[in-house]
């Protein structure tokens, strides 16, 4: 169930015996991560867009990117990790073209969906731990960043904010 | 100059101060404003008020600009938080660092809630009745003191207070936790069934799974519609405040409902000092208040008191109540203030996995979850420990989806999560038998920011609750093993006292002012217009979750103290 309707059923729920407060009735936007500023630079950020996207590509269903996720994983790099872990993956961005380019002579961009996955793949099994938590802390917020966003919550996982049940036993729903 | 004075003290003079308006404040406040007392709730923290201050409440997962984990500026203002607390769901209802430093002598975990509507806006919801199990139990086990009560004297008040908070649960007909007013209960899923009847089957009818009693409102009843409440809509957000009223807090039922009558001024922001103590009239008069904002000193008075600080800071207010008469602290005499302060044991921890029931599942979420009554020395002593544990236990099935590899595949597994296999947990809530020993006491020189004494909190474990633990992983062990579960881990989480959140006792009830400090109307002894109806009143724990006996035997409190006032007494 999306706010709006959840709103509407607790105003009928309540029965308009109490008012509804500010917070309900005013619209606010759900994509509320605005980035007024990155802590990286415009060719990371691309970087960045590129990685997300073949973690979690577009296809006939939605990918991470036009899900707004790069914006969240630098939000979420930004406010709630220490300064050596941003670093971090600043270096383990550029650790990837660099790879690339070792591999594939080309930039990390510009290689295939095979060779960009085939270049990730080796960081999660990597002897370089920078590089092995570089690519982990990337990998896990952008399924974060997939898995709660509205598209994926209400489309695919089955989200319901307010049940207004509790069966203990029922048959498995096919 | 004189005028002025006395018109000051007028407009401050009340019939009645409540301190706190947590579980029992609210409480409090409700019953004496219903019965037409002007009432003062004093109040330490912040304003909340019910549906509009709950900013999160129908936000969802996407709505928080970090899903939930709070930035590393604001978490910098919390160091000592607990984690549950701290996410953006949660955390206009946590406590900032330095709002009130305390010494642990040993380490102790002190959540407090520091705004209106205290911890009832972040309790668990369970709601179990004491039975003469426990009330009897120092006694017999010759610990701490006897209660000067008895269920007879509670039960009355515990239907009182069920029937307006709204409790759901299963009339079990068990001696050790008796049935109360119960709105329709939540039911057990398979797997809780299974290990019930395996229980049963295994135990003599001695050990037993129920859902455990929750202060929800599964079915409202006119009283309830009447609060503005309505019907628990299983959305388990409870933590966040819930704009339905859908369970019980102070801030949805008995603070609007005191509001109501035109009796209660509620004061934020007021953080009380000390009990004034009138030697001439040989009862308390007032409170001295800290206004947070202004640190100005602000003096109330009224003719009854109801201490309601919660457990702790009702104990550091009594021990800050100095005076010529009382220089060890209020009604003070025996030297037990501040002692034998008691806490609930849940380091024991539990989880299995479960083979079978695969084509079952749940549907819906559940507010409460199951719940294993005390079986151990109920009738007579039969361990090598005192006492004995219930333990909450619940059963779940959930989805889950592989986070391995990249790419579509990747996608195609967050997507379509999978139906797990169901799994089982169980968690003990342990009896711990008071000693003097375990005390609060006020720290000689340092201060609040308010000026007020710092507590010192000196606490710790005994042999009697590390023998608890043993057993309660032995029998839970057994009990799983029993019901079949697999892959079964149980462990010690060793956690420190107090990190239950049921901190108890220092101003406990008894018969004789030498060995107690309240009586059996939660008064004191020695200063009979004050009373202490949260948590420091408790001669001893019992096992169940306390909110619910704290609501009652203020209730009763409320009731006792508004006839003697009628008869001229106070």
């Amino acid at each position: 169930m999306n706010r709006r309707i959840a709103i509407r059923d607790l105003t009928l729920a309540l029965g308009g015996l109490v008012s509804i407060p500010a917070w309900a009735t005013d619209g606010w936007n759900t994509h509320s991560f605005q980035l007024n500023q990155s802590f990286l630079k415009v060719s990371e950020q691309n970087m960045l867009e590129v990685i997300v996207e073949t973690i979690i590509p577009e296809s006939t269903t939605k990918g991470a990117k036009s899900l707004g996720v790069p914006a969240f994983l630098q939000k979420m790099l930004q406010d709630c990790y220490e300064a050596p872990v941003s670093e971090n993956i600043r270096n383990g961005l550029a650790a990837t073209d660099t790879t690339a380019q070792k591999q594939f002579g080309k930039s990390f961009a510009d290689c295939d969906t095979q060779q960009k996955q085939q270049i990730l793949l080796s960081f999660e099994k990597s002897q370089d731990t920078k590089l092995k938590d570089f690519y982990s802390l990337v990998k896990n917020l952008t399924i974060l960043g997939y898995t709660t966003s509205e598209y994926v919550q209400t489309e695919f996982l089955r989200y319901n904010m307010a049940p207004g049940h509790y069966y203990g036993c029922v048959p498995v729903k096919k | 100059m004189a005028n002025l004075n006395i018109e000051a003290k007028k407009q401050n003079t009340y019939d009645a101060i409540v301190i706190g308006s947590g579980i029992s404040g609210g409480w409090a406040a409700k019953e004496l404003c219903e019965k037409g007392l002007k009432t003062i709730v004093l109040e330490r923290g912040r304003d909340i008020k019910h549906i509009a201050d709950y900013p999160t409440a129908m936000k969802n997962p996407w709505d928080f600009e970090h899903r939930g984990q709070v930035p590393l500026d604001i978490r910098a203002q919390y160091p000592k938080g607990r984690s549950a607390f701290l996410r953006e769901e949660t955390l206009p209802f946590a406590l900032k660092d330095g709002i009130q430093p305390f010494v642990e002598e040993k380490p102790f975990t002190w959540t407090r809630g520091y705004h209106v509507g205290g911890k009832s806006l972040m309790w668990a919801r369970q709601t179990q009745r004491w039975s003469d199990l426990d009330f009897e139990g120092p006694k017999r086990d010759g610990f701490a003191v006897d209660w000067p009560i008895r269920y007879a004297d509670i039960a009355p008040w515990y239907s009182h207070v069920e029937k307006f908070a709204g409790i759901s649960g299963n009339k079990d007909g068990l001696q050790e936790l008796p049935d109360g007013e119960f709105l329709t209960p939540i039911e057990l899923n398979c797997v809780e069934q299974h290990l019930k009847k395996v229980l049963a089957e295994h135990y003599e009818q001695k050990r037993h799974v129920i859902q455990g009693r929750c202060a929800h409102v599964t079915e409202p009843q006119a009283i309830h519609l009447k609060q503005g409440r309505a019907k628990c809509q299983h959305r388990n957000l409870c933590n966040r405040g819930c704009p339905y009223g859908g369970y019980f807090s102070s801030n949805a039922s008995t603070l609007p409902w005191a509001a109501k009558t035109g009796n209660m001024t509620l004061r934020p922001f007021s953080t009380v000092h000390s009990i004034i103590f009138d030697e001439k009239l040989n009862k308390a008069s007032g409170v001295r208040v800290v206004d947070t904002n202004t640190k100005e000193m602000i003096e109330y008075y009224a003719k009854i008191i109801f201490v309601n600080g919660s457990a702790l800071n009702s104990n550091l207010i009594l021990l800050n109540s100095i005076s010529g008469r009382f220089p060890n602290g209020l009604g003070n005499d025996s030297g037990l203030l501040g002692k034998f302060i008691a806490w609930h044991n849940y380091r024991g921890r539990i989880s299995a996995e479960v083979e079978g029931f695969l084509d079952k599942m749940t549907d819906g979420k559940n507010p409460s979850n199951g719940y294993v009554p005390r079986f151990r020395n109920l009738f007579s002593q039969e361990t090598d420990f005192l006492r004995g544990y219930a333990a909450g236990v619940g059963a779940g099935r959930g989805y889950y989806s592989s986070r391995e590899g990249i790419g579509e595949d990747l996608k195609n597994n967050l997507l379509y999560p999978k139906l797990g296999n169901w799994g089982v947990s169980s968690w003990m809530m342990g009896e711990i038998v008071p000693i003097e020993k375990n005390h609060v006491r006020l720290h000689e020189t340092l201060k609040d920011p308010y000026g007020i004494p710092q507590l010192v909190t000196s606490a710790e474990w005994t042999d009697n609750d590390v023998k608890m633990v043993q057993d309660y992983i032995e029998q839970f062990t057994e009990m799983f093993t029993k019901a079949g579960f697999k892959n079964i881990k149980a462990s010690d989480g060793k956690s420190n006292p107090g990190s239950d959140i049921h901190e108890m006792g220092g101003v406990r009830m008894g018969y004789d002012p030498k060995t107690s400090l309240l009586n059996k109307w939660n008064a004191l002894h020695l200063c009979k217009n004050v009373f202490v109806t949260d948590g420091a009143c408790m001669t001893s724990t019992g096992t169940q979750n306390p909110s619910l006996t704290y609501m009652a035997l203020t209730a009763r409190a409320a009731n006792y103290a508004v006839g003697e006032l009628k008869k001229r007494n106070l």
